[in-house]
């Protein structure tokens, strides 16, 4: 029993958490953010097995974390409500070359950002060759560039 | 956050995603106060909140001064932390201690140093029997595993002495 519980709080939890994170956090991952991320799964991982280091044991807690996820996955598909709430919703940053800032205040992001996805995504040099720079759910910038 | 909520950057837009702009202030207000959350509980964590730490040990003695008891109040499910009782009493003579309560519903002893010369147990609990020394003093170390989650109460005490009143909880 508490092997269930264990997996289902340590998924509401880090949920909670990476929502407070937001959902830029670790889109863009850099080497550290990749260190970061390993440390985090250690740190999980002694909460989700404690001491007990059995096949069954993994076995449960797995298929308890899989479980969740695919359930919430077809509540999302249900229900718009829910599919707000965990995944949110796109962002406008650029709209017609001008940057949104209190926006970018809010999501916590710069110019720099939205020029480096412009760059790496579009090869746009400059900022009012964007014509709409969106944060999507999963916390990548978009860019949609101007016609000529 | 709510002054600048109709500022013109923050207006919803149609073109080209439909967005709900009310709904989105109220995320990232959330991940504001979420993050408020998280330095507290940094705070909270230094502090001891969640064991070892200022607000987590304690050094208790008894009224008339014969048993001291050095624990930590907020244990976690599986950690060990260590217990030191200190009795008073005649030098070079046993003297009885007992830990009563719900001390072994909630944890399990992993050491206990010196080796009591007597245990028993008895209805509240357990019994021991401690060789003082010259000053009439007696010292039992102790290594304690949170087993239980929530509150227990323990009383541990001497005969004809005061003892002292233990709360501890013990996070998941």
């Amino acid at each position: 029993m508490d092997s269930v519980l264990r997996a289902g709080a340590m998924y509401l939890a880090l949920m909670v958490l990476f929502k407070i994170a937001g959902r830029r956090s670790l889109a863009e991952l850099t080497t550290f953010d990749f260190v970061l991320l390993m440390m985090i799964g250690e740190a999980t991982q002694q909460a989700l097995l404690g001491d007990d280091f059995s096949l069954t044991n993994s076995m449960i807690v797995i298929v308890t974390l899989i479980a969740i996820d695919v359930g919430l996955s077809l509540l999302k598909q249900r229900s718009g409500w829910v599919s707000r709430l965990i995944d949110g919703e796109p962002t406008i940053i650029v709209e017609n070359g001008k940057l949104l800032h209190q926006r970018l205040r809010h999501a916590r992001l710069v110019e720099a950002d939205v020029m480096e996805a412009a760059r790496s995504s579009q090869g746009i040099e400059r900022l009012e060759e964007i014509k709409f720079a969106i944060i999507e759910r999963n916390g990548k910038i978009s860019i949609i560039a101007r016609e000529n | 956050m709510n002054d600048d909520a109709d500022h013109a950057d923050l207006r919803s837009r149609d073109q080209p995603i439909h967005e709900d702009m009310t709904y989105q202030l109220k995320v990232w207000r959330f991940e504001r106060v979420g993050w408020y959350v998280l330095v507290l509980v940094v705070v909270m964590g230094l502090l001891g909140a969640f064991s070892r730490g200022m607000l987590s040990s304690r050094d208790v003695r008894s009224d008339d001064g014969k048993v001291r008891v050095e624990y930590e109040m907020f244990h976690r499910n599986g950690s060990t932390n260590p217990m030191k009782i200190s009795v008073s009493s005649t030098p070079d003579s046993p003297v009885e201690l007992e830990l009563a309560g719900q001390l072994l519903n909630g944890f399990s002893i992993e050491t206990l140093q010196p080796e009591p010369l007597r245990a028993r147990s008895s209805s509240e609990g357990i019994r021991l029997w401690l060789q003082t020394d010259a000053d009439g003093r007696a010292t039992l170390y102790m290594t304690l595993r949170g087993d239980g989650l929530g509150l227990f109460r323990t009383r541990i005490g001497s005969p004809g002495t005061h003892g002292v009143q233990l709360d501890q909880f013990i996070f998941p």
